[in-house]
């Protein structure tokens, strides 16, 4: 039964909120700061074994035999794992969409460089990695197919032989009338897009420390999990365990982005432990690991778009044709990025109609994984450039084309054409606030004035929703089963006065520690020195998911504000009968229970929770006495998809608009960004600075992938850009300073209004640079379509242009 | 990502270094700053058996005024080299050549000698070398050797150094009167290896005309290379931007066969090569006048 | 093949002797045998920074580093910043400005602009964007980061410094 919890600030139980709201320092840093957090590579237990995993040189190649005789002759060596092994003690892992996954070794054969084929266990990793070069495998190499089209011939190798086909889906999803729409349309515009594989790349890599304990036949794994209860479920799954015996504890770690993955790795370490006596053994996932086999890569797709648009600018339909290329396997759960985008198909805009047909292909590439933003970013960016496309032919401002079409701030909530729910949004405002904040028009004078003297400089106008509080039904196009993520809190009052708040999830970076001491500090009257969060484990924490889908501000706000209602129905009813008045006379207000309409009659909250410890005589009957209240929130009015993938699934719509001016060198393809404005909305912030900091964050991430990252394979399936020296992430110098403004538009459906923010700016500044280097070189007759926009590839399109 | 096994010494002389150099002939790296090699040992991409670390051997890390020139000993780290107040009032486009070279954590512990010895195609150091002429200093079994620049940068990696040898100086000649200078490269991020670079020296004579160029592209080949015919084009010549258009050209036709990678491919770097060639020398004659 | 050295190092100004193989890199040294595991490992090839340690005095990659190469010398780790508990004025900055979110490249970059702030008290921008150019941060987009060591470059020169400055 759902809880009625505080709708605004306003109705908190304070007469003058002191912390949320407000930009306070986060909880986490001194730890954090002083270098004892204990990341999962400073953990050690003792008798620990350190496992190196040898991995496929071949994109594709059967597996005739592994001889590990030598290697387990090394001093320091205590267990080799290999594909036989592992076929015998586990299950495929469970993928979406389902049957197209392996072991966490390779059994039969290999389908990616990169690939692990075996694992040793030895006493330091420099001797694992010395005992992984005396491991033999005799490989019969087998064709591979690494383009995507390709992979869809008839004749091509297939990865998966029993599927007759590496199409992992393939549908069609129209809502409304689309043909009808094109057929009537004034103008239709098509074009097509390239987006290469670019991903996560947390700071710190996967870790895992396993240890199965072969006399209760239980296994506990220590690790840098996102999402350690949906791990937990999967191991036991796949390694055969009851899953009350699977214990799952997740560290605090060094950023995912979705992308810390740790399936296999957390399965060969399982099993390692379970040859080796039942010792505990770590792995650290390396840097070059993770870039050719870890949660690393997202988004290598292929698109063509098409608008229906009439003469005024009106978009009347849109049309998205994609070619996903998941890579060897579904595991990472790439695909559901493939999915979301129907959350906000269509952006800001009041496009009624609109298909989607989507084909997700494999190929002997490593498996995607879900990266910051799940799969708008490319969508964005599509919708976007078409936007000034249309601006273009028809000789519309491209500010003015989307004031034309966007949703109007009074008709919300808005549902969108392919299905999802927006709750709330002023899109018209968030337009008008970048516009002022970098002076447009003088911006767009001295874009022509500087085209005069020879540089060229572009605007990027781009405005997009940023989904937040995700749900399963948002990838129930590509297999997911479910509706509903729980997210539980316990807190609880102890003799003191002092919180302790229990939760299933460890810090990630997004400072949600901070938020729950805020929101329960103004909540219960007390210091944020006070509360304590404690994260637990997965058979010690309430029902819980974590982070991801931009969701855990809302959501453990809505789980800490269910459990202090709980916990104040209980201190009310307490302080009632110590004060011996009717309880509805009694109110929480600043920290105490007090009498209304009493002045003075009022006890603390520490007072009510001893009372409630050491005199269990004085209570109400049907009141326990613990001081102590668990609650577990979910997104209100979520329904299941229908056959068209139509379902309320991201509760929340935050919305932004980037302003981008770039110059581009012509001679050499440099893109600098000269400024960088931004106008957001995510409805009441919790944190400001938190808020801040996500943008400034996905920004980064935004500029890395629309200029510098990218993963490139060569025709045999070798992945090319296997370092930071080749996989460019951007610093100090490559991301620009941005000027922020927030504007506040409060969502009617969650907790204090807030909506969710975590993946922030990476929906949008992809787009918004790609559309100003587009609009920097429109003039010379130059169509750029390909992200990264990298220098070589700028010069190459300015060649050709110069040609023609 | 952890290195093989190897054996580890190191020397207090250069005589010992060489004669450990000699008796593993073939099987010993020289590790100095071990910005290029430690990465190496740790893919597994590098396997000596024995690593002769040089940075204990006392009287190689100084900067000094040598000649007409700066003597630089083959220790000293990068970072030394650009904070000099020597080399800043001395030599602008060496300093100007430092600041461009990775990031001040890798020229904190990386080596003017292992640089030049790595010889990268795309560093700075060994660019800077070519262009001015440097003389660099070996020590070996048969003793000390002298050789310049032009003959020490033989290909990819590879420089005229027996295996013996270790450089223990690299003197780099100061630029006469009425010179300018000018050093600039295209990167993906500021401090990576450039895709391309060029550096240019450019002297005026008595009545304003072009006495003597120095036009060296670097990360476009596998060295660094010296665009002599564009030189050639410019002398007697005045400084104008259809001159330096041309010797841009020039340039870029010098290169036998430009380096393409993930980054850049060879038509991409030959172009480069001409832009950065005609920015570089206009900048140098403004220097000049 | 290989035998083991015996090296000598004071870190954080306390004495430190062990046995290694000469292929021990540093990074591993100081987060192993000597337990202290604040510095991190990111990249392992010298790129993004979060082994930085400052070694007599300079901001080194210690994960291409030998620990035999640092022995007979000095080297602070994070863990030798601040005092009795108290935090840095360069982290106390880092605080107040919002200058980290998960924390794992933090410590390496507060050895870097330890390094800058030693050398110049009121750097320029261009001696910040210098220093903070070797590191690679994922979460924060750099620019409270900034921030941050204005801020801590202003705190050391202040009076109030209190024997940091």
């Amino acid at each position: 039964m759902a809880v009625e919890t505080p709708r605004t600030l306003a109705e908190m139980p304070t007469s003058a909120p002191r912390f949320v709201g407000r930009p306070v320092p986060r909880v986490e840093d001194p730890l954090l700061l002083t270098g004892r957090t204990e990341f999962i590579d400073n953990f050690t237990l003792p008798g620990m074994l350190h496992c190196a995993i040898l991995r496929s040189p071949h994109p594709h190649a059967r597996i005739r035999a592994v001889d590990t005789s030598e290697a387990e002759k090394l001093p320091g060596v205590v267990a080799v794992l290999t594909g036989a092994d592992v076929k015998r003690w586990t299950q495929p892992t469970p993928t979406v969409p389902p049957g197209w996954g392996g072991h966490c070794l390779a059994t039969d054969k290999a389908r990616f460089v990169g690939e692990p084929v075996a694992a040793v266990a030895a006493t330091s990793r420099y001797v694992a990695e010395d005992a992984l070069e005396l491991i033999v495998v005799d490989y019969e190499p087998l064709p591979a197919v690494v383009d995507a089209a390709r992979a869809l011939d008839p004749g091509s190798p297939l990865l998966f032989e029993e599927h007759g086909s590496n199409a992992m889906l393939q549908r069609v999803f129209t809502w409304g009338d689309v043909d009808g729409a094109f057929a009537g349309a004034d103008r239709v515009l098509t074009d097509r897009f390239r987006w290469h594989r670019v991903g996560a790349n947390p700071l710190e890599t996967f870790g895992v420390v396993s240890q199965w304990d072969l006399v209760d036949g239980s296994l506990t794994c220590r690790g840098s999990f996102q999402s350690q209860f949906h791990m937990a479920i999967a191991r036991a799954l796949v390694l055969g365990l009851p899953s009350h015996k699977v214990r799952l504890i997740s560290h605090p770690h060094g950023g995912s982005f979705g992308g810390k993955g740790g399936a296999r790795g957390t399965d060969i370490t399982a099993l390692l432990s379970r040859k080796s006596g039942g010792r505990p053994v770590k792995w650290i996932e390396d840097r070059m690991e993770y870039l050719a086999g870890g949660a690393s890569q997202a988004w290598d797709r292929h698109y063509e778009a098409s608008l229906a648009l009439k003469n005024d600018g009106t978009v009347t339909g849109f049309r998205v044709k994609l070619l996903d290329d998941l890579g060897a396997t579904a595991e990472g759960w790439g695909a559901v990025s493939a999915a979301k985008p129907l959350a906000a198909f269509t952006g800001c805009y009041a496009i009624p109609t609109a298909q989607y047909d989507l084909t997700i292909v494999a190929t002997n590439k490593l498996p995607g994984s879900p990266y910051r933003g799940m799969g708008p970013p490319p969508h964005n960016w599509v919708l976007e450039q078409m936007m000034d496309v249309a601006a273009r032919e028809l000789g519309i401002d491209p500010a003015e084309i989307r004031r034309r079409n966007y949703i109007p701030a009074d008709q919300f909530p808005y549902t969108i054409a392919s299905g999802n729910e927006y709750d709330s949004g002023n899109y018209e405002a968030t337009l008008a606030a970048v516009l002022e904040m970098s002076d447009y028009s003088r911006l767009r004078a001295e874009q022509a004035e500087a085209r005069q003297n020879g540089r060229w400089l572009g605007i990027g106008l781009v405005n997009t929703i940023e989904p937040g509080v995700f749900d399963w039904n948002a990838y129930a196009v590509v297999g997911q089963p479910g509706t509903g993520v729980p997210e539980g809190a316990t807190v609880a009052i102890d003799l003191f006065g002092k919180l302790l708040v229990k939760v299933g999830f460890a810090l990630e970076g997004q400072g949600q520690y901070t938020v729950i001491s805020q929101v329960l500090a103004d909540y219960f009257g007390v210091e944020l020195a006070d509360i304590r969060v404690v994260p637990q484990d997965t058979l010690s924490a309430p029902p819980h998911f974590g982070p991801g889908g931009s969701r855990l501000g809302v959501a453990i706000t809505g789980a800490v504000l269910g459990a202090a209602e709980l916990l104040r129905r209980k201190l009310v009813k307490v302080a009632a009968g110590l004060l011996q008045a009717p309880p509805e006379m009694v109110e929480l207000m600043d920290g105490k229970l007090r009498l209304r309409g009493v002045p003075g009659a009022e006890m603390s909250i520490a007072q009510v929770a001893g009372a409630m410890l050491a005199r269990s005589d004085l209570l109400p009957p049907d009141v326990d006495p613990n001081p102590e209240a668990t609650y577990v929130w979910t997104a209100p009015g979520r329904t299941p998809a229908d056959d068209q993938g139509r379902a309320k699934s991201y509760l929340t719509a935050a919305n932004a608009c980037h302003l981008v001016l770039v110059e581009v060198d012509i001679e050499t393809g440099k893109v600098e960004i000269l400024k960088y404005w931004i106008a957001d909305d995510c409805g009441t912030r919790l944190n400001p600075a938190n808020v801040e900091g996500m943008t400034q964050g996905g920004v980064a991430q935004g500029v890395g992938a629309a200029l510098l990252e990218e993963y490139v394979y060569n025709e045999d399936g070798q992945l090319l850009t296997s370092t930071f020296m080749d996989y460019l992430l951007p610093s100090v110098y490559e991301v620009p300073m941005t000027e922020k403004r927030a504007l506040v538009t409060p969502s009617p459906f969650t907790p204090l209004g807030a909506k969710g923010v975590g993946e922030a700016a990476m929906h949008t500044t992809p787009a918004a640079v790609m559309c100003a280097i587009q609009d920097a070189l429109a003039p010379l007759g130059v169509r750029v379509r390909e992200v990264p926009a990298s220098p070589h590839r700028l010069w190459s399109l300015l060649k050709e242009a110069r040609r023609s | 990502m952890k290195p093989p096994l190897f054996d580890y010494a190191d020397p207090r002389t250069v005589g010992e270094a060489v004669a450990l150099l000699q008796r593993h002939e073939g099987e010993a790296k020289v590790l100095s700053g071990g910005q290029s090699l430690v990465p190496l040992l740790n893919m597994r991409l590098a396997r000596p058996s024995i690593l002769v670390d040089v940075a204990r051997i006392d009287g190689l890390d100084y900067v000094r005024e040598h000649d007409a020139g700066l003597a630089v000993g083959a220790m000293t780290r990068q970072r030394t080299l650009e904070l000099s107040p020597l080399v800043k009032a001395r030599h602008p486009l060496l300093h100007a050549g430092t600041l461009l070279i990775s990031h001040p954590q890798n020229r904190n512990q990386g080596t003017v000698g292992g640089s030049l010895a790595h010889a990268d195609p795309a560093a700075e150091l060994p660019a800077l070398a070519l262009a001015l002429d440097a003389q660099l200093r070996a020590v070996g079994p048969n003793g000390e050797r002298t050789i310049g620049a032009a003959d020490f940068f033989v290909t990819y990696l590879t420089t005229a150094l027996e295996p013996s040898e270790i450089l223990v100086e690299a003197r780099f000649p100061l630029l006469p009167e009425r010179t300018g200078w000018s050093i600039m490269e295209v990167a993906r991020r500021h401090g990576d290896f450039a895709l391309a670079g060029a550096i240019s020296t450019l002297t005026l004579g008595g009545r304003g005309e072009i006495a003597a160029t120095r036009i060296v592209l670097f990360g476009v080949g596998a060295t660094a290379v010296r665009a002599r015919a564009a030189e050639q084009m410019t002398m007697g010549e005045r400084p104008d931007a259809r001159l330096f258009e041309r010797a841009g050209q020039r340039a870029s036709e010098e290169i036998d066969e430009p380096l393409s990678d993930v980054h850049a491919g060879a038509d991409y770097r030959r172009d480069l090569a001409r832009v950065l060639t005609r920015r570089a020398l206009a900048e140098a004659a403004a220097r000049a006048a | 093949m290989p035998t083991r050295r015996r090296i000598r190092l004071t870190v954080n100004e306390q004495p430190y002797e062990a046995e290694v193989e000469p292929r021990t890199t540093l990074v591993d040294l100081l987060r192993g045998e000597l337990g202290l595991t604040g510095t991190h490992v990111g990249c392992e090839h010298g790129v993004c920074g979060a082994c930085t340690v400052l070694w007599n005095g300079r901001a080194v990659r210690s994960c291409i580093m030998l620990a035999v190469q640092a022995d007979g010398g000095t080297i602070t780790t994070v863990e030798g910043l601040g005092r009795d508990g108290e935090l840095h004025p360069i982290q106390q900055a880092f605080l107040e400005e919002h200058g980290l979110q998960c924390g794992f490249c933090t410590p390496g970059f507060l050895m870097s602009i330890y390094e800058l702030l030693e050398r110049s008290p009121d750097p320029t921008d261009e001696e910040i964007k210098d220093t903070l150019g070797g590191h690679i941060c994922r979460c924060t987009g750099y620019q409270q980061i900034v921030a941050a060591v204005r801020s801590a470059a202003a705190k050391l020169r202040s009076p109030a410094a209190g024997g940091y400055g």
